[in-house]
């Protein structure tokens, strides 16, 4: 269903915290992407215990 | 504010989606127009039961209500009751800790649902039947790929910084949060957390450069950004809210060290005299029959757990942040339902604070409690903080109907410790000045003495 509601944001998330937020996503996001690529790489080499990684994060608390 | 025969809540004026107010001794919660996307979207994407299956969110219902305010309105809902509204700065470290991270699982869980938290505030957290929930059914927009989050500073101001400063300074610093209403400035975090914070990668980027951010883009000679620069890709999104996890997760506190943490373990109690007041306790409070108990100085809540494991909603007020500690943690581990752990300064209880003094409550507005139980209390209000007897009985009348107290003469141990440092300027703390005094506002239901020692416990009824 669809709603045509204007949506404005009630909280000033303030400039500086938009902006660093934006740079530190893109990096984390990067950091991420290669954690991922490593441990990908890890895999290859060892194969049996690459399904059972300890690091392996849970997505909830 | 009144509208009709509703009363709006004065907490409850900042997002223009909705507001809370009471009809007839029932709270309602009313979603505007503006707020109607946002509404619609978490009930019918499965967010809310999704969340409610978590135990995340306050389960409601809608209303069929006449709306304070007609021309605004969407819905009206009749949000569940959360028994006894506490704050943050009421919290101990690791319910403030559990705060953060449901707020951080619910943003994510939002994400899933192509939702966003559009607030991250502290003050939408409330603790029921043991677990930190979300009492803001209208905390949710609508998420637009690219959106950034609008609420990561105020998720940095009410949460982290708080608890970085409670691990890594000072467990008292938690209350810097009843000055700062919108949590705690940045730049204050990081001139406390200093140097070490620099050490620290999810402090560095999330209070560190955070606030030095703040600053260079407060000047008001700088030009504004452009809008290009705020674009934002969700997996970023995601990356920053598992930094922020990570962070506040390896944050941590043990009580130990401080004055109160192991008082039962080198109490003056023999195990008879504990064991005679638990008994007498438990049959008083089957009598008086309540549904709300106020433990004052309650330690870590080995009697607020008579009332509490007995179905009553006891909450377990003490001053110590590490005995509050310790018994969140017990109401954790044992899944514990009806006793929810508070920090409490007596003899500078919480006020009524916030704009207009209407947004957050003094403790004896969320009252009165059905029952107070003062048990090993009244020699530190009379004695150490100089109280008279008169004040406290007055004091305490204004927060409860019924009170079980125990009076602590000179005779006893803990007394004359009190007192060996200074001159006894206390005539009228007897057994006799006790009762004189209180007999102007409860009347003596029942006394008991406690086996094994010189103190006596007392049944009173407000008159």
């Amino acid at each position: 269903m669809t709603h045509n509601f204007i949506i404005l944001a009630y909280l000033d998330p303030g400039t500086g915290s938009i902006l660093l937020q934006v740079v530190l996503a893109s990096l984390l996001a990067i950091a991420v992407g290669f954690r991922i690529f490593w441990r990908k790489i890890k895999g290859i080499f060892r194969k049996d215990t690459a399904l059972e990684d300890p690091e392996a994060e849970n997505d909830d608390e | 504010m009144t509208t009709s025969n509703s009363k709006v809540l004065g907490s409850s004026f900042r997002d223009p989606d909705g507001f809370l107010f009471e009809k007839e001794g029932v709270l309602y919660r009313q979603v505007n127009q503006s707020g109607a996307a946002g509404y619609q979207q978490l009930m019918d994407s499965g967010l809310y039961q999704k969340l409610i299956k978590a135990q995340q969110i306050i389960p409601h219902l809608e209303a069929d209500l006449e709306p304070p305010r007609p021309k605004t309105a969407y819905k009206i809902l009749q949000p569940e009751r959360v028994p006894l509204i506490s704050y943050p700065y009421e919290w101990s470290f690791s319910m403030l800790k559990d705060a953060a991270l449901t707020t951080l699982s619910i943003q994510r869980k939002a994400l899933e649902a192509g939702m966003t938290l559009k607030d991250a505030s502290a003050y939408n957290i409330q603790f029921m039947r043991g677990k930190a929930v979300l009492i803001d059914t209208l905390s949710f927009d609508p998420y637009r790929e690219g959106q950034t989050w609008d609420a990561y500073r105020q998720f940095c101001q009410h949460f982290l910084a708080p608890l970085a400063l409670m691990a890594r300074v000072d467990i008292r610093l938690g209350q810097l949060l009843r000055v700062h209403m919108d949590g705690i400035p940045l730049d204050l975090a990081a001139s406390l957390l200093s140097p070490g914070m620099w050490f620290n990668g999810g402090l560095m980027m999330h209070i560190g450069l955070h606030a030095r951010a703040q600053k260079t883009y407060s000047d008001p000679s700088k030009p504004e950004s452009k809008p290009a620069a705020r674009w934002m890709k969700k997996e970023g999104l995601l990356a920053l809210l598992d930094s922020l996890r990570n962070t506040v997760k390896k944050l941590s506190w043990k009580p130990a060290g401080t004055e109160w943490g192991d008082y039962y373990n080198q109490t003056n109690y023999t195990d008879q005299a504990f064991e005679n007041k638990r008994q007498v306790l438990s049959g008083w409070i089957e009598k008086i029959n309540p549904a709300m108990v106020w433990d004052l100085g309650a330690n870590n809540g080995a009697f607020s757990r008579i009332a509490s494991q007995a179905g009553r909603f006891t909450a377990a007020f003490d001053i110590d942040p590490a005995a509050v500690e310790q018994n969140y943690r017990q109401v954790k581990q044992a899944k514990e339902t009806h006793i929810l752990p508070l920090l409490q300064d007596l003899t500078n209880p919480s006020a009524n604070i916030g704009w207009a003094n209407r947004e957050r409550d003094a403790l004896a507005a969320r009252g009165p409690a059905d029952l107070l139980l003062a048990l090993a209390l009244i020699h530190h209000l009379a004695l150490s903080n100089n109280t008279p007897l008169p004040g406290i009985s007055a004091y305490l009348r204004e927060l409860g109907s019924s009170l079980i107290i125990e009076f602590v003469p000179k005779s006893d141990s803990q007394v004359q410790k009190m007192l060996a440092s200074r001159e006894d300027i206390f005539p009228d703390y007897t057994p006799a000045g006790f009762e004189a005094a209180f007999s102007q506002r409860w009347e003596i239901v029942d006394r008991s003495p406690v086996a094994d020692s010189d103190r006596v416990l007392y049944w009173l009824k407000g008159k």
